[in-house]
């Protein structure tokens, strides 16, 4: 029986992609000076960490503590999506091709990759000096930083819609703005507002890093708690984070199918 | 008279979704502490930022910026490929279409979200108490954070196989292992290379900022500097990282483009 191959160019590429990455593993070890005796250690203090951490703090001073930060967070990251489906909403209809004009699609969409660039940790520390500690400055970092994801995603949404219904409101008679509140926002309005719920999961977690930099959130409290080697805490705010995190999650999700997939018709 | 089609009553998604959206957003912005006067009383400041952040010390920059970027793209390298290798089988056991068995199905899906719901600089920080500050706890940290993710992205994809070959290799006299071998994973393999790429340049974005914790990489010269105010050193370093991040993604699609 003769079983066809693959063909040569591909395998080519198949072999020398393989080879690329355990050429690429290696040579990063070496570089990082991992050794396998540190490795095969690695679990072990892992194990210690984690036993460290047991039992937990659930002392109420504890909570006192870390319950309003656990919430700071919560509300840096809503506070920041607002922001960036605010701002973001206009400029993606700016970027999109299909609505505004070739020339300024182009620089509103460089623009947007330009703020996307910049990570919200160290948009942060910037804010920081003018804006102060605190969580209004981690907000800050966390809109703009929305601003140029939400709007790059936006703007694809805008290009992808069906060109129908505009046509049939120009037939008609429909001015430019007739065609965009009529055409365009009712077709994408589901898929965006469901990027913006998205978003704001992706910035819950950006939110709860913020903190590391002094801007606000429950970062900053187990950074604290690890400084001072006090892992009973560190846990307790480590496992409030989890619930913060997987509550939020799962509301965000169930509401998101709610929007894309509709309503459930019981049969 | 035409009859138009009369429009649906909105839902209770819509008549009490939105209304609590626009509380919630209120209220958060007031526990944030917005005030408007104090922006504008502090804007006056930004002298501080600005002055040195628009005069890059280019010299310094190169002298001193080569040896951590480079450990900062080891870092992602190394991670992206042990954390997506590792992905690979959890990512099997963790979907519906080729674990069979309902409770270690949901072992394996909710140990998953549970490592993605902790932060990748959660992990830089608790790997930095455990195995000690440096490069390696970077490695640590973002190879759970490529786990989660390829964890979740390929077994959504797995959940949406086309069973038939599967069956097919079972209706050979194939085992369950062997026909997830020999069809489940051919099936997913071109989506398994695409999001591998995609994890390495977010893995390489986030590499960029472990060394704020200790945890190696060009984010270490970033926390020194930062600490001081010079921010005269830290621009050119962060346009230099946009440099470098920007060029591999244009490698990594390249190769995405070849592959699929």
């Amino acid at each position: 029986m003769k079983i066809p191959q693959q063909p040569l160019s591909q395998r080519i590429l198949k072999y020398s992609l393989t080879t690329l990455i355990i050429i690429g593993s290696l040579w990063s070890a070496a570089g990082l000076e991992i050794t396998l005796e540190r490795i095969l250690d690695a679990p072990r203090q892992i194990g210690i960490l984690v036993g460290a951490m047991f039992p937990l703090d659930l002392s109420q001073e504890a909570f006192d503590r870390i319950i309003p930060k656990v919430f700071e967070s919560l509300f840096i990251a809503w506070a920041g999506t607002v922001i960036g489906a605010i701002f973001s909403f206009p400029v993606s209809f700016l970027a999109a091709q299909n609505v505004a004009l070739g020339m300024i699609s182009r620089v509103t969409k460089q623009v947007l990759n330009a703020i996307r660039a910049f990570p919200e940790l160290i948009l942060a520390f910037v804010f920081l000096p003018i804006t102060g500690l605190g969580p209004f400055t981690g907000t800050l970092a966390v809109g703009i930083h929305s601003i140029g994801t939400l709007g790059k995603l936006s703007s694809e949404v805008i290009e992808g819609i069906d060109e129908g219904p505009l046509e049939a409101i120009k037939s008609s008679g429909g001015s430019k703005l007739n065609e965009l509140s009529f055409g365009v926002i009712p077709q994408v309005m589901p898929t965006i507002t469901s990027y913006w719920l998205y978003r704001f999961e992706i910035n819950l977690r950006a939110s709860a890093v913020l903190g590391v930099v002094g801007a606000g959130g429950v970062g900053q409290e187990l950074i604290n708690q690890l400084r001072f080697r006090d892992f009973p805490r560190a846990g307790t705010v480590l496992i409030c984070t989890i619930i913060l995190v997987l509550t939020a999650d799962t509301i965000s999700a169930a509401i998101r199918n709610r929007i894309i997939k509709g309503k459930v018709v019981k049969s | 008279m035409i009859n138009i089609p009369k429009k649906p009553a909105p839902t209770y998604l819509i008549t009490l979704g939105i209304p609590a959206a626009l509380l919630f957003t209120i209220f958060s912005f007031r526990r944030i502490g917005f005030n408007l006067q104090d922006f504008r009383d502090n804007l006056a400041n930004r002298a501080i930022v600005t002055d040195p952040l628009f005069n890059p010390k280019w010299q310094w920059a190169w002298e001193n910026t080569a040896d951590a970027l480079l450990e900062t793209v080891q870092i992602a390298i190394l991670a992206s490929i042990v954390g997506c290798a590792v992905a690979l089988p959890l990512a099997f056991y963790a979907s519906r279409a080729t674990n069979l068995n309902k409770y270690s199905y949901f072992l394996y899906k909710s140990f998953l979200n549970l490592v993605r719901t902790i932060p990748d600089l959660f992990w830089a920080m608790l790997f930095t108490v455990a195995v000690g500050i440096g490069p390696f706890a970077g490695v640590l940290a973002l190879i759970m954070f490529s786990l989660a993710i390829m964890g979740k992205l390929l077994s959504e994809t797995i959940d949406s196989i086309d069973p038939g070959p599967m069956e097919a290799a079972k209706a050979t006299g194939s085992s369950h292992n062997q026909s997830v071998f020999t069809s489940a994973l051919p099936q997913v393999l071109p989506n398994y290379t695409a999001y591998f790429l995609y994890i390495f340049e977010l893995c390489i974005r986030a590499s960029v900022i472990l060394g704020l914790v200790g945890a190696g990489g060009v984010g270490r010269i970033i926390e020194t500097q930062r600490i001081f105010l010079r921010f005269d050193r830290i621009s050119p370093i962060i346009v230099i990282i946009l440099v470098v991040v920007i060029l591999i993604e244009q490698f990594s699609v390249w190769i995405r483009r070849r592959i699929i």
